[in-house]
């Protein structure tokens, strides 16, 4: 088996036997859902963060009972896993009130779920001040003596130091796997790359590493995909973490080179200085990467980061997708349609369900853009 | 031939002219507390429709941001929520504001947010010279008004709020709105006047200081005042904290409350209080004559709701800059809807509990506006922990506060009349 058939196994779910191997071992797994939740602090002390997704989600019947039809499938889905035990291996949970969906499980999980720790990692909703950076270093530093005081572990600044080393190789080794997607024939397709990055999301970033040195490696052996359409660029909402979606664009000849996706570039491109004052240098990162949508004084960075992203890799149109009731990527809209226009970028805009549906559709819509692109 | 354009301020003037009209057909002594609150807010509005030929900067802000700051600085606020309020209900303008926004953004988004837009897009209003809001307590506050501000190139500014609150937090919002302060400097070309802001200051607790009297006064069975009388006030209370003339009205409002509290008259002598509803989230906006037909039909008096729910202190220091900004901090966590929405559930539920409890409320209605995701996803919890705490039910309805296309003022009542038949009878 290849790497990258191997990595691709290991993303289908966040349950794999590198969690498993983990557990045996006596040691703690803590989960979350949003990026901005500094994992180097986990991982510290010894305890493996793995980002909550729910691939296979086929229906919400249990957490609709608390959620509504209002609130979005992501979360639903999510949830959905929480009730039917597919999470039990957690040993705890970390929220964010990164928008209004995930704040919600925070209370969902305290009042009809039963894991032994969650805490609310409170983010703030603008970037530019330092004074806003002084106080996202004193919610990290509650985060950390929240883990400390739960597991009882120390996360010495050693050990932190060396955390944040091990996920800026990451970041390093997944940059250069988006370096070698800029090729006129990049050697691997925007599904095969987006399950590589989910992968990452459930396994020890040491062992991650290693994957990705071999990957890169195979990668470079391998022949380059040239018989493209256009390339295309995904953009928008959280959630968008089924390759089969990008799966769909590209056998239709579209081939998605880059993203602004969290469960994408977003997730590793900002790397952490690792001289002076950690936390705040946490803090500092997380704050400047590339931003969220619930970032509200990064409206044109956002922008321009799409702009970047579209020059850096040939980029021939960009898919701006969000799930339906995600206000703070639907709301982004009402400026990057202007924006992209105004640079003469084509935009396809598709709102979805998190649960792959309507195909028939989407092939649809990504035909006659492709169509467009193609003049 | 073509229909006269009309600026949003314009509509606004029109829909008090409507309520005012309504209100001299009625006519008797109970609607002499409703003339006083719309004459109040006729006068604001044309204060704010004449500020720009005045010289005075006009600030949109969020119904949590605390007015005071821009009276102080000889700004005139104008709150969104309360301007969709008054233009939703009469005339097709704002639905085509809803609609025209929705060529732009998803559907799903906040109405109250999609009128501004809307209105925006189509000219019909002018770009207002800063724009500021909290990042409480919804994703469409948080998404929508920083992506205008930069489609349609205006000054804005973003109130950060931890999401849990402590003292050490209530620093940080403190200094958020000193530097609140700065920007309007900046931005407006005016210093912000210690002894002015004190003034607002004694004028926003007076104000205050009667509101939770008269709060007081209306958990007396019968309630004293009528369901309109008791919501209407929250624009007014929004739009003009800082100001004499709400002192003056709260002052009147308050002396003849007491007056029928004293004589254990109700709100309105045509009906007789059966039942005591309690908001405890929206409410339709779009048709405020559901609350007097609830009255009527069902003796069903609303007798408060999550936005009247004013129970934090007044700002208790004022003797210097700093303190006037850590009471003003305070204040903003605990604005109605800011307290309930923008935090964990607790914050909601205990506010709830404590409002229905004071209230004697005999049912809670939830109504849910739809783009209030947050709120929907702990909806469960609520009615629950009501049933278990207070065992009284509430009524879930899902509506949009200002667009009647989502549910109609038909499909409400008819959903009271299941309700009153079933649930709640007497």
């Amino acid at each position: 088996m290849s790497t990258l058939e191997e990595l691709t196994a290991l993303s289908r779910n966040p349950v794999n036997p590198a969690v498993n191997e983990w557990k045996a071992e006596g040691k703690k797994v803590v989960g979350f859902l949003c990026t901005q939740v500094p994992e180097e602090i986990l991982y510290a002390a010894d305890i493996l963060p793995v980002r909550l997704r729910a691939p296979d989600c086929a229906d919400t019947t249990s957490a609709d009972v608390y959620m509504s039809h209002l609130n979005c499938t992501f979360m639903r889905s999510c949830l959905q896993y929480m009730f039917e035990g597919k999470f039990d291996f957690l040993d705890g949970f970390v929220c964010t009130n990164s928008c209004d969906h995930t704040r919600r499980l925070y209370d969902i999980l305290r009042e009809a779920l039963d894991y032994p720790y969650v805490h609310l990692f409170s983010i703030p909703h603008k970037v530019g001040d330092e004074e806003v950076t002084l106080w996202h270093r004193g919610e990290i530093t509650r985060f950390k003596e929240s883990v400390e005081a739960a597991f009882r572990v120390e996360v010495t600044e050693a050990r932190l130091r060396e955390a944040i080393g091990v996920y800026n190789e990451t970041r390093g080794l997944l940059r250069e796997l988006y370096e070698l997607r800029k090729r006129a024939s990049p050697p691997i397709s925007g599904a095969e790359a987006l399950s590589v990055v989910l992968a990452g999301s459930s396994l020890p970033k040491d062992r991650y590493n290693q994957m990705l040195r071999k990957l890169l490696d195979e990668l470079s052996q391998r022949e380059g995909i040239s018989n493209y359409r256009a390339r295309l660029m995904i953009a928008g909402s959280g959630g968008c973490d089924n390759p089969d979606y990008l799966g769909v664009m590209e056998e239709l000849g579209g081939l998605v080179v880059t993203d602004s996706l969290c469960f994408g570039s977003r997730y590793f491109w900002e790397p952490v200085d690792t001289a002076g004052d950690l936390m705040l240098n946490l803090a500092r990162s997380y704050l400047n990467r590339p931003s969220c949508a619930n970032m509200t004084d990064r409206v044109v960075e956002r922008g321009d980061f799409v702009k970047q992203m579209v020059r850096d890799f040939g980029v021939d149109g960009v898919v701006f997708q969000s799930i339906r009731y995600c206000d703070l990527w639907g709301g982004q809209l009402l400026y990057i349609e202007k924006d992209l226009k105004e640079s003469d970028i084509p935009l396809l805009s598709l709102e979805r369900e998190y649960m792959m549906g309507g195909v028939g559709q989407l092939r649809t819509r990504v035909q006659a853009f492709l169509e467009k692109i193609e003049g | 031939m073509m229909e006269e354009k009309k600026s949003v301020l314009e509509q606004v003037a029109e829909s008090l002219v409507i309520y005012n009209g309504a209100l001299s057909v009625a006519g008797g002594e109970e609607t002499r507390a409703a003339g006083w609150l719309l004459d109040l807010l006729t006068g604001y509005f044309a204060e704010a429709g004449k500020a720009k030929a005045k010289g005075k900067p006009l600030a949109w802000i969020n119904f949590a941001v605390p007015s005071e700051i821009f009276w102080a600085m000889d700004m005139v606020p104008i709150v969104v929520e309360v301007v969709n309020g008054l233009i939703t209900p009469f005339g097709p303008n704002a639905m085509k504001y809803i609609d025209v926004a929705e060529k732009y953004i998803p559907s799903y988004l906040c109405s109250s947010t999609k009128v501004l837009i809307g209105a925006m897009l189509s000219g019909d209003i002018t770009k207002p010279d800063v724009l500021a809001v909290p990042s409480h307590p919804c994703d469409s506050n948080v998404a929508m008004y920083s992506v205008a501000s930069k489609r349609f190139d205006f000054p804005y500014f973003c109130i950060d709020m931890p999401y849990l609150r402590s003292e050490q937090g209530t620093e940080y919002m403190a200094g958020e709105l000193k530097r609140l302060v700065k920007f309007l400097e900046e931005k407006t070309n005016r210093k912000l006047d210690l002894d002015r802001l004190r003034q607002t200051m004694e004028y926003s607790n007076l104000a205050h200081e009667y509101y939770l009297k008269i709060s007081k006064l209306r958990e007396a069975v019968p309630c004293p005042d009528s369901s309109l009388d008791i919501l209407g006030e929250y624009p007014a209370v929004l739009c003009m904290s800082g100001r004499s003339e709400l002192v003056d009205y709260l002052k009147k409002r308050y002396e003849m409350t007491k007056e029928k509290v004293d004589r254990g008259k109700s709100g309105s002598s045509s009906i007789k209080e059966k039942f005591r509803l309690v908001w405890i989230y929206g409410a339709p906006a779009f048709d405020l004559f559901t609350f007097a037909w609830l009255e009527q039909e069902y003796g069903a008096v609303s007798v408060s709701s999550m936005m009247s729910n004013f129970v934090m202190k007044p700002v208790e220091d004022i003797s210097d800059y700093d303190k006037i900004m850590m009471g003003l901090a305070k204040k903003l966590t605990l604005m109605p809807m800011a307290r309930e929405c923008g935090g964990p559930w607790e914050h909601f539920i205990d506010a709830t509990i404590d409002l229905c409890r004071r209230s004697k409320a005999d049912a809670a209605m939830f109504g849910g506006h739809v783009a209030c995701k947050a709120n929907w996803a702990i909806m469960k919890l609520v009615k629950d922990r009501i049933r278990e705490e207070l065992g009284i039910p509430t009524l879930v309805l899902e509506l949009d506060v200002f667009d009647p296309r989502v549910m109609s003022s038909d499909a409400l009542r008819a959903q009271f009349d299941d309700f009153f038949a079933t649930v709640l009878r007497k």
